[in-house]
């Protein structure tokens, strides 16, 4: 088969409508964004970002590593002990002692994580094959033994040899796992791979799968969306995308896109999100780029004439979403890119009425002001452009008439 | 590995002057714009969008100052439908042009308040003025992926038979997931035979995956800009796009790469947009690590997680130390530094570590794991001597 004839087939095959109840996210802000070089949360920060997921409909909180002790530990276990309505996750290497260590923070799930490629398992592990899968059997056995909801991530599953991964899987299920986290670790797959691989697993081992992407090639969304139409049913996300290097698949961006791309709504508390980004932008000291899709301050924030004439009369010309529902607002700014619809509605709301002669005017003054300060305009500044638009005006109509009486 | 078995030449075409610049409260000096041209040229970016004439005498003064600097890129003017735009950009010594105009009937009826006849009689006029003035043009439709497919395939239809570069169909408001922009593209394709080039917002995170995709359809030409500023949540970043390409696609375009970051911090000044950290490609962060598996995976082989080495793109690999380093950073930092730990002081001095990152909530500075090492030294001493007393 031609590689573009399968491309078509997987594609139409990635068409076929999604069901919201088979989706689930299981955030790790708290774990892998914290995981970020540079960021550490307070423990009382952890415990509020926590329960703001909870609030906002989160599935699942992956809330830190047990086995690191001290600070961490402890506020994993005051997490559990919030009694929220979603399941809270401990992340393990695979061994005993750290699902011990879960087991004492009072956690309902635990992840083991592993590598399953070869690269990883010569180079950092530095071990066999079977010795991976022989630790995978024993501590997802012995994590059973609790009655743990257990997760095994395949780290580094993208670079891993699909027959190895299969049986790596395989190994996963039969020692009771309830799922398997496929792990872009380095985000190198593109969504067409993503796809195949995943419906691999899905197809042939038959256990449920969870996304955990990176976005080192700006594409930790479109594979998480990818592995869903494949059939994972869980996704890995943090807010604002934090995490190690270039980030995780960032849990508003994948809601939203799930929403108005996929059509699948999983009916979380979307007013809530930026709220929730500013905090943990606050908590991180990773501010928010005004940019940001979803939640960025300037996504509803207009200057061109062609974008801010047509939203001022029907957001839909540019908007899939209305900004209050990710707790932003519209606003229309005045700057090089400004024209007369733009201007005169501005003057309009600043309590000025103008002819469409004077915009016309104003809008030359106001593109070569806006150059000059390599910025926009704030009101004031708009107000008083006018006001000496007016006033020279004035002047130069008197001028005229002195100039006739002469 | 699936990849597209006729590897076509893909087009780049910048647009960082252009639609980056239209970001909302951005403006480029003209100075600035200069420089941008000149790098952007100078790394081999084939195309760039160098301003919109319309806009006023200054636009249009630095465009034609970027014309010119007689750069090897091509250099295109950005034009909305509209047979005095094109005069305008010709005035500027412009020999290319992009001519824009909404197909979809959302836009043509709400924005425009026109009917799908005023599209095409704009766009035959446009497209005479720049016969007349001897300018070649790619045709641009804004809002296509919400565009009837047989008016989109009618407009495309002139812009073929009257010799357009290409055909531009814009993403405007990030319609589509990669698949469907695989589908979208294959599907014109197989309709019309016409070069092909996308334009993609980054509405919901997928820009980039996008224009991959689209590359995949069979589409020719992709439209960036640097760091992937533009109205709204930005276009396709050049850098993340170029990296996919070479790493993800094995396409190779032939740009210096290894000044990515300096361009993106150039941009990035001049817009007043700084780079996050964790940017894909280009962020500080990229290859810095701090967790024990991370940093103990890159120590024994970077290949553990790193897919290219960090000064193809200007970037330095860093090690950070805070609360989640393990102690083979702690060994590995310490000999930089020209001391060698024994794996008991390591280990030790890794708590301290820790326990102080987790206070100060940060990483910790080298100078600090100096200070740290200190009074951990005097500390054993004294021990030792209260020991021997």
């Amino acid at each position: 088969m031609r590689d573009i004839e399968l491309l078509t087939e997987f594609s139409k095959k990635a068409g076929t409508r999604l069901e919201p109840e088979n989706i689930k996210i299981d955030d790790t802000t708290l774990r892998d964004g914290e995981q970020t070089a540079g960021v550490v949360f307070a423990n009382e920060e952890k415990i509020q970002i926590a329960k703001m997921l909870d609030k906002i409909g989160v599935h699942q909180i992956e809330a830190g590593i047990p086995t690191m002790g001290g600070d961490e530990k402890e506020a994993i276990k005051q997490i559990a002990l919030l009694d929220l309505n979603c399941s809270v996750l401990g992340w393990n290497r695979a061994v005993k002692s750290d699902v011990d260590a879960s087991l004492e923070c009072g956690v309902d799930a635990v992840a083991i994580s592993i590598s399953s490629s070869d690269i990883h398992i010569e180079h950092k592990l530095m071990k066999s094959r079977e010795w991976v899968l022989e630790s995978v059997k024993n501590t997802v056995d012995y994590a059973k033994g609790f009655n743990l909801y257990v997760s095994v991530n395949a780290e580094d599953a993208s670079r891993s040899d699909m027959e190895f991964l299969l049986q790596f899987a395989r190994t996963a299920k039969e020692a009771g796992a309830d799922r398997l986290r496929y792990c872009d670790t380095l985000g190198i797959l593109d969504p067409f791979e993503t796809f195949l691989r995943v419906k691999t697993v899905v197809d042939i081992v038959g256990i449920e799968i969870e996304m955990h992407t990176h976005n080192d090639f700006g594409m930790a969304i479109a594979n998480a969306i990818a592995g869903i139409k494949a059939g994972a049913t869980y996704v890995n996300t943090t807010v604002n995308g934090l995490g190690e290097r270039a980030g995780n698949a960032a849990f508003e961006e994948l809601f939203m896109a799930l929403k108005y791309i996929e059509g699948v709504d999983l009916g979380f508390n979307t007013k809530l999100f930026r709220e929730l980004s500013e905090y943990v932008a606050a908590a991180s000291g990773r501010i928010i780029p005004t940019w940001k899709p979803v939640v960025g301050a300037n996504l509803f924030v207009y200057e061109s004439e062609s974008r801010a004439s047509a939203v001022l009369d029907c957001p839909e010309a540019y908007e899939l979403f209305k900004p209050g529902d990710v707790g932003l607002k519209r606003e229309v700014i005045i700057g090089k890119y400004s024209g007369v619809v733009a201007i005169t509605s501005k003057l309009n709301s600043l309590g000025y009425k103008i002819t469409k002669k004077e915009a016309e005017e104003l809008v030359k003054i106001v593109r070569n002001k806006s150059i000059s300060i390599k910025r926009a305009l704030y009101d004031g500044e708009i107000i008083d452009t006018y006001k000496s638009y007016k006033s020279g005006l004035k002047k130069e109509n008197s001028k005229i008439k002195s100039g006739e009486k002469s | 590995m699936i990849t597209v078995n006729d590897k076509k030449h893909i087009n780049i075409i910048d647009t960082t002057l252009r639609n980056g610049e239209q970001t909302a409260g951005v403006v480029f000096s003209k100075h600035e714009k200069l420089r941008i041209a000149k790098m952007l040229d100078e790394i081999g970016i084939p195309e760039i969008e160098i301003g919109t004439p319309s806009i006023c005498e200054a636009e249009r003064e630095t465009i034609r100052e970027i014309v010119n600097l007689k750069l090897s890129s091509r250099l295109f003017a950005y034009c909305e439908a509209e047979p005095q735009n094109i005069q305008l950009a010709s005035e500027c010594g412009i020999k290319n042009v992009v001519i824009n105009i909404s197909t979809s009937d959302l836009h043509i009826k709400r924005k425009y308040k026109k009917n799908r006849t005023w599209v095409i009689r704009k766009l035959r006029e446009s497209i005479r003025a720049a016969q007349q003035k001897n300018i070649n043009f790619i045709v641009s439709a804004e809002d296509a992926t919400r565009t009837d497919l047989e008016f989109l395939l009618k407009v495309m239809h002139i812009a073929k038979n009257k010799g357009a570069y290409r055909f531009r169909i814009c993403d405007t408001v990030s319609r589509y997931d990669p698949f469907r922009t695989f589908l979208n593209i294959s599907t014109i394709l197989s309709a019309v035979n016409f070069p092909l080039e996308v334009y993609n917002h980054n509405d919901f995170g997928m820009s980039t995956a996008n224009a991959m995709a689209a590359v995949r359809g069979g589409a020719s030409s992709l439209v960036v800009t640097v760091n992937g500023i533009g109205e709204g949540t930005g276009n396709v970043a050049l850098e993340e796009i170029v990296m996919a390409l070479k790493y993800i696609e094995n396409i190779e375009l032939g740009i210096n790469t290894s000044r990515f970051r300096e361009l993106s911090e150039y941009v990035a000044r001049s817009s007043a947009r700084a780079i996050p950290v964790w940017k894909a490609i280009v962020g500080t962060n990229v290859f810095a690590h701090e967790s024990g598996i991370h940093a103990d995976g890159v120590l024994k082989n970077p290949k553990n997680y790193e897919v290219f080495e960090p000064g193809e793109v200007g970037l330095t690999r860093q090690l950070v130390v805070g609360k989640h380093s393990g102690s083979h950073t702690i060994l590995h930092k310490f000999k930089e530094f020209g001391i060698d730990l024994t794996d008991k002081d390591a280990n030790e001095i890794l708590s301290i570590a820790r326990s102080m990152a987790v206070d100060l909530k940060r990483t910790l500075f080298d100078k600090e794991l100096i200070y740290i090492y200190r009074d951990y030294k005097e500390k054993k001493i004294k021990k030792e001597e209260k020991a021997e007393a």
